[in-house]
């Protein structure tokens, strides 16, 4: 068997290792569920929302409400309008304490509801209007008042993106999912190689391929599942924004907050990272042991460094650190997609960081297989970094 | 296949694991590697299937007329001491992964899973998880995996231990198959019962050396066939008066007429036959053979004497 049909077979076993079929439908079948329940909301398929009644007990000359509302004035008492309100006869009372600028309002209703918040801004609308009828201002003198100070940045470097909120978004976003990507192959590689160890399955399985085989099997299989684990966080980060917005706010979906130009370039970046990751991971957890006992757990977590690094350092893109780590092959898949969602980088300049973390990438894996081969038929005892750090570094593999 | 493993040495820090070892293993035949617990035996499996290399020698494995230097992975079924599958997948799952690493078709994967499985009685948990069988039969299962891609050898370590009798003749019954379809078989074991029903050849192992080689005659005209008598007469003997005519003999008494007689060496037998009318009338004599499991004990208590003799 050739080696690459030995490394898919490995890869496809890792990955259905943890892969349950029945897990995933019914966790992909929910959030389909909620993103069709949102849509349907959106295009008031689900729900068609009745005027609000809206009464005052003053009349409020001149004011349009939205078609969410019904207004009307009755010379009530506030006794007798909050008993309407209690029996369901109107939605919500509005009690004036006095008709003459600045008026005091009180609204009555049952609960919160999200209905309130508009009605409070239309009537906000209404009163600015009243107050500024009332000194004699115009429309222009009234936007004048409303906005004394128009604050702008200016950068000088022409790299920095326009939409700052946006770039920030977008790196932290991909920060973010590196870090769900890591998290998730050291806990699915964790078990799966110390499981192997503890059930004793390595030999047979050295007897079948060589040890780069396996890894490289073993790498895919697990990345598959960092990248399931991503995409998932992406698609769930996306419904929850989008219940925020359609539902809560009652806004159309406006994804224009990312910056998605960067996408391909980080797909790249993410594939080769996390095969890295994978593979230093990999290495480690093969030396260990006796995962309750291990003192190596810790070394696993290396690879969040440049994560980390990188979430400090986001408000500083065109620094030396962060040019300097963009290009060093064990940092540069973190460092350059965070830089390129930042500021506009030159072409070459992602080329030249692709490059280098892929030359990274074939050193960790080689170093990795070596420590990986001799970690994993060692039983009974671990082998101290010295120990470790000379298999890494010996020639055969 | 042909195996010579010719003069080779593992060490490992100040522990000689093995030490100038040689033996040729031919194809077809069932070859046992014997020997106390750290006569190195599994160090030398190690290096036969390429998880280690000799410090000294050489490990020359001809397939096909091609040369290696350690079995290929596609004509090797292999049983580690230290052993195990995947728990929780079940039977079945197990097998078909490790016949797809071994390149077998999926559809003669499973032809021969159900073979296996149908002959160690599994085939009905054939969809349990593994973890659910008893040890022995995870064990029958380990063996079944070996041997799924039909390798030309097949090395197994301590195929027998953790079988109850049953089980151990049923897995000299797929030993004796696998023979009988010209594999090769080496094997490593602690059963000398099972181990003198299955193994052509042999060699006897103690701290890293050979102590024992070749055919179970061989190896008992080694250790001296024949120097073990049965003898028994008309009347009743006295082992203490026995055991002083007989100074240079072992004398052993078996019941009131019966002596066992053991001499050092088989050159010392027409000796002790003129020795032994002295004793009185004989009814009969019997040559007594030792079996290997006898052999196995005298030869590692002799070598443990001349280690201690060289150490003093």
């Amino acid at each position: 068997m050739s080696r690459l049909n030995q490394t898919i077979t490995v890869a496809k076993w890792e990955f259905m290792q943890f892969f349950k079929w029945k897990q995933e439908l019914i966790a992909k079948s929910i959030m389909l569920l909620l993103a069709l329940g949102m849509y349907l909301w959106h295009n008031q398929v689900l729900y068609q929302p009745e005027p609000q009644k809206i009464v005052s007990n003053i009349e409020l000359v001149e004011l349009q409400l939205s078609d969410d509302f019904v207004l009307r004035s009755e010379a009530k008492s506030k006794e007798a309008l909050v008993e309407a309100v209690k029996s369901g006869e109107i939605d919500g009372a509005l009690v004036f304490k006095s008709e003459t600028l600045p008026q005091q309002v009180t609204l009555y209703s049952q609960g919160i509801m999200s209905w309130q918040t508009d009605l409070q801004a239309q009537l906000n609308d209404y009163a600015r209007s009243n107050a500024a009828a009332s000194l004699n201002l115009g429309a222009e003198q009234l936007a004048l008042l409303e906005q004394p100070l128009q604050f702008e940045t200016n950068y000088l470097d022409e790299a920095v993106k326009d939409a700052m909120q946006q770039s920030s978004f977008t790196a932290n976003g991909l920060l973010i999912l590196m870090a769900v990507g890591v998290f998730m192959t050291f806990g699915q590689v964790f078990v799966a190689i110390t499981g192997e160890k503890q059930q004793r399955v390595t030999e047979q399985l050295y007897s079948c391929m060589d040890a780069k085989t396996w890894i490289e099997g073993k790498i895919i299989g697990q990345m598959l599942h960092a990248i399931k684990a991503m995409t998932t966080t992406i698609f769930t980060a996306l419904l929850g924004f989008a219940f925020v917005q359609v539902i809560l706010k009652g806004q159309s979906l406006d994804l224009s907050i990312f910056d998605f130009s960067v996408l391909p370039w980080f797909i790249l970046f993410v594939l080769v990272g996390i095969y890295m990751c994978t593979a230093f991971i990999a290495a480690i957890a093969a030396a260990i042991d006796d995962p309750n006992h291990s003192g190596k757990t810790a070394f696993m977590m290396i690879p969040l460094i440049p994560i980390i690094v990188g979430f400090m350092m986001m408000d500083s893109p065109s620094s030396l650190a962060v040019t300097v780590l963009s290009y060093f092959p064990l940092t540069a898949f973190v460092f350059m997609p965070m830089k390129m969602a930042l500021i506009e980088v030159p072409f070459w300049q992602v080329v030249i960081a692709f490059v280098s973390s892929v030359i990274g990438c074939v050193l960790i894996r080689n170093m990795a297989a070596r420590m990986f081969k001799m970690g994993m038929t060692m039983y009974g005892k671990e082998p101290d970094f010295k120990t470790m750090m000379k298999w890494a570094m010996s020639v055969r593999s | 296949m042909y195996i010579k493993v010719d003069n080779i040495s593992k060490h490992y820090k100040e522990v000689t694991a093995v030490n100038r070892l040689s033996f040729e293993v031919h194809q077809g035949e069932v070859f046992a590697l014997l020997g106390p617990n750290g006569a190195g035996k599994s160090s030398l499996v190690r290096m036969l299937v390429g998880f280690t290399q000799a410090d000294e020698g050489q490990i020359t494995i001809t397939v096909n007329g091609e040369q290696y230097t350690s079995i290929p992975a596609s004509e090797l079924g292999y049983l580690p001491e230290d052993r195990g599958l995947y728990l929780e997948k079940s039977l079945a799952q197990n097998l078909m992964y490790f016949a797809t690493l071994r390149g077998v078709d999926k559809k003669v994967a499973k032809e021969r899973i159900d073979y296996w499985l149908e002959r160690f009685d599994l085939l009905e948990r054939k969809n349990d998880q593994l973890k659910s069988l008893s040890k022995g039969n995870q064990q029958k299962v380990q063996l079944i995996s070996a041997v799924l891609h039909q390798p030309q050898l097949v090395l197994l370590d301590e195929p027998f231990s953790g079988l109850d009798p049953v089980n151990q003749e049923k897995v000299v019954a797929f030993l004796k198959e696998l023979k009988a379809q010209n594999m090769t078989v080496i094997l490593s074991a602690h059963q000398m019962s099972m181990v003198e029903k299955l193994a052509d050849r042999m060699l006897l192992m103690n701290h890293g050396q050979s102590v024992l080689y070749g055919t179970l005659a061989d190896i008992q005209s080694q250790v001296g066939v024949g120097s073990a008598l049965k003898v028994t007469f008309t009347h009743a003997v006295n082992v203490l008066e026995a055991s002083t005519k007989l100074a240079q003999f072992e004398v052993e008494q078996l019941n009131d007429t019966t002596l066992a007689i053991r001499a050092e060496r088989a050159d010392q037998l027409n000796q002790l036959l003129a020795h032994l009318p002295e004793l009185g009338d004989i009814a009969f004599i019997d040559s007594q053979r030792m079996d290997l499991h006898q052999l196995y004990l005298h030869a590692i208590e002799a070598d443990q004497a001349v280690q201690k003799g060289e150490a003093a």
